[in-house]
């Protein structure tokens, strides 16, 4: 029997006397909606929308709006800022209302990585989503991703750096093939749309790179100057997604982003008659 | 007119250089002679297909132009199309601007019932669509300009099948937009072609480089030489036999030109 004296520091979780500290999620089948997120309503989870802007105004996402932020390029280094733009395009109010509907308690942090003044758009998102990190939130809702080669090694590091930290990246995936970061990496829930009419319905892909399909086709959504609209795209699919997760951490704070995704594979939507049949 | 050879050894290594890429200018101009709105067309053959193919009300392709930064709408296709022909929107505007900006495909339906929504840029096409289904042109990791399209006649919005098959579609748009623009744009062409020479030319070295190649491949000007490229281009829609007859004539007149000319310069 090995006690933690004996074995080198990254074994010391596994050493006999340390193993009830492992002890966190039940086993995978005995996880349901019900232990999951039931009666979670997102209290206490910070979310990051890196996207246009949002309208904090807006009847959709009001009284949940704790900052609006954009990132200012154009000196030595990159910052984030309060910002009272608003959604340049309204986009992001769009992404915005969509979670706030499915968890009405969750606090919404606005970083604005689009306009005039954010031509060098890649440097504006990576810089969006350090400080998402550090700041830190506990979900960061990504509904764009850099089409740049150059960029994979920062953004490779910024998606390790918020797994490590326990912040989960929601990540839209992109229809087009080519370079698409960070939704391409492993570390990130990345997300299509499917053309089911419930929020609630999402499937778990095993086939990569896209991990996980949610309702993204002809999405009522809130959009700029107080208005609405149907809305089609990934984009959109993400922000269901990132919901769940936001109920989830409130309900079970301190689970890790491996974990969360765990549990949301579990609770899919996915035909379970063909798993049994093995 | 022939540069004068100089004992310098890394200047005959770039006059030579310099020969040669004249040589390439003139042939991209007689090219482009020949291809008069190479991109225009192309672009317009796509928003033809796509309306066709989506049997939309209208297809539109804007791309981005500097200085001022916007999106310029160049061909537009359908019964409802030919409004947005010359439009410009800045880069932050509307569902354009936000496809441009993040380079991600995006479908609204139900637009019109909403009294605020783009309102404004839609009526200065004339029209004002019920959905929009929009892509980036992409290429290089780059986005170039926009594809969109209004009004599927079959349905009341785009489905995520609609938005796939628009992006393939956009793609090679965006690869094959990129290539003409190379193509066509002749000092980057030149510069591209100085600096792999000769890396360490500095900014003043290249501006007079590029001076000295581009001296009298003025294409405005009327010179006997670009005359003929155009009656050339010209005779590109003749049959098989007419174009052998126009062969013979000139050989005809190279041959006594050379029987006079001999060892005379041009």
């Amino acid at each position: 029997m090995t006690s933690v004296e004996e074995l080198p520091a990254w074994s010391e979780p596994f050493a006999t006397d340390r193993r009830e500290r492992l002890a966190r999620l039940p086993a995978l089948d005995s996880i349901d909606r019900t232990w999951a997120w039931g009666g979670s309503t997102g209290g206490g989870v910070s979310i990051a929308i890196i996207d246009s802007g949002l309208e904090a105004n807006h009847p959709e996402v009001k009284g949940r709006v704790v900052e609006t932020l954009a990132v200012r390029l154009g000196g030595e280094r990159a910052t984030v800022e309060p910002d009272d733009m608003g959604d340049l395009f309204g986009h992001g109010t769009a992404c915005a209302s969509i979670i706030v509907g499915m968890a009405p308690e969750v606090d919404l942090v606005s970083i604005r990585v689009l306009g005039s003044d954010l031509k060098g758009k890649g440097e504006a998102f990576a810089e969006a989503m350090e400080y998402a990190i550090h700041r830190p939130v506990h979900v960061a809702n990504l509904s764009l991703s850099s089409k740049s080669e150059a960029l994979f090694p920062l953004f490779h590091q910024l998606a390790d750096e918020a797994y490590f930290s326990d912040v989960v990246l929601v990540s839209a995936a992109n229809n087009v093939a080519g370079p698409s970061y960070p939704s391409l990496f492993s570390s990130v829930i990345s997300v299509a749309a499917h053309a089911d009419a419930d929020p609630w319905r999402f499937y778990y892909n095993p086939s990569p790179p896209v991990e996980f399909g949610a309702w993204g086709v002809d999405v009522p959504v809130a959009w700029r100057d107080g208005g609405h609209t149907i809305a089609t795209g990934n984009s959109f699919a993400a922000p269901h997604i990132t919901a769940l997760v936001a109920l989830i951490l409130a309900k079970h704070p301190g689970l890790t982003p491996f974990e969360v995704k765990a549990v949301l594979a579990a609770v899919a939507n996915n035909p379970r008659e063909a798993a049994l049949a093995g | 007119m022939p540069m004068e050879p100089t004992p310098d050894s890394t200047d005959s290594i770039l006059h030579a250089a310099l020969l040669t890429i004249r040589e390439a200018a003139r042939r991209g101009l007689v090219a482009s002679r020949f291809q008069p709105d190479a991109e225009e067309r192309l672009l317009q053959s796509i928003v033809d297909a796509t309306v066709r193919l989506f049997e939309a009300e209208a297809a539109s392709i804007a791309l981005f132009e500097h200085n001022p930064d916007r999106l310029e709408f160049r061909v537009a296709s359908g019964p409802h199309g030919s409004g947005a022909v010359g439009m410009t929107v800045a880069p932050t505007d509307g569902i354009a601007g936000y496809v441009f900006s993040t380079g991600e495909a995006l479908a609204l339906s139900d637009v019109a019932s909403d009294p605020r929504f783009d309102r404004a840029a839609a009526e200065r096409t004339g029209y004002v669509p019920r959905s929009i289904a929009a892509v980036p042109l992409i290429s290089d990791g780059e986005t170039g300009g926009v594809l969109q399209v209004l009004d599927k006649r079959s349905a009341p919005s785009f489905t995520m099948r609609d938005m796939e098959l628009l992006a393939v579609f956009a793609s090679q748009a965006g690869i094959a937009i990129a290539a003409t623009r190379v193509q066509r744009d002749l000092p980057t062409l030149l510069a591209a072609a100085l600096r792999a020479v000769e890396p360490s030319l500095d900014q003043a070295a290249l501006e007079a480089l590029l001076h000295a190649a581009a001296t009298d491949l003025d294409p405005v000007a009327e010179a006997p030489f670009w005359r003929l490229v155009d009656e050339v281009a010209r005779l590109r829609g003749l049959g098989a036999n007419e174009l052998e007859l126009v062969g013979d004539i000139l050989q005809v007149v190279a041959e006594h030109r050379s029987h006079r000319g001999r060892g005379r310069y041009r």
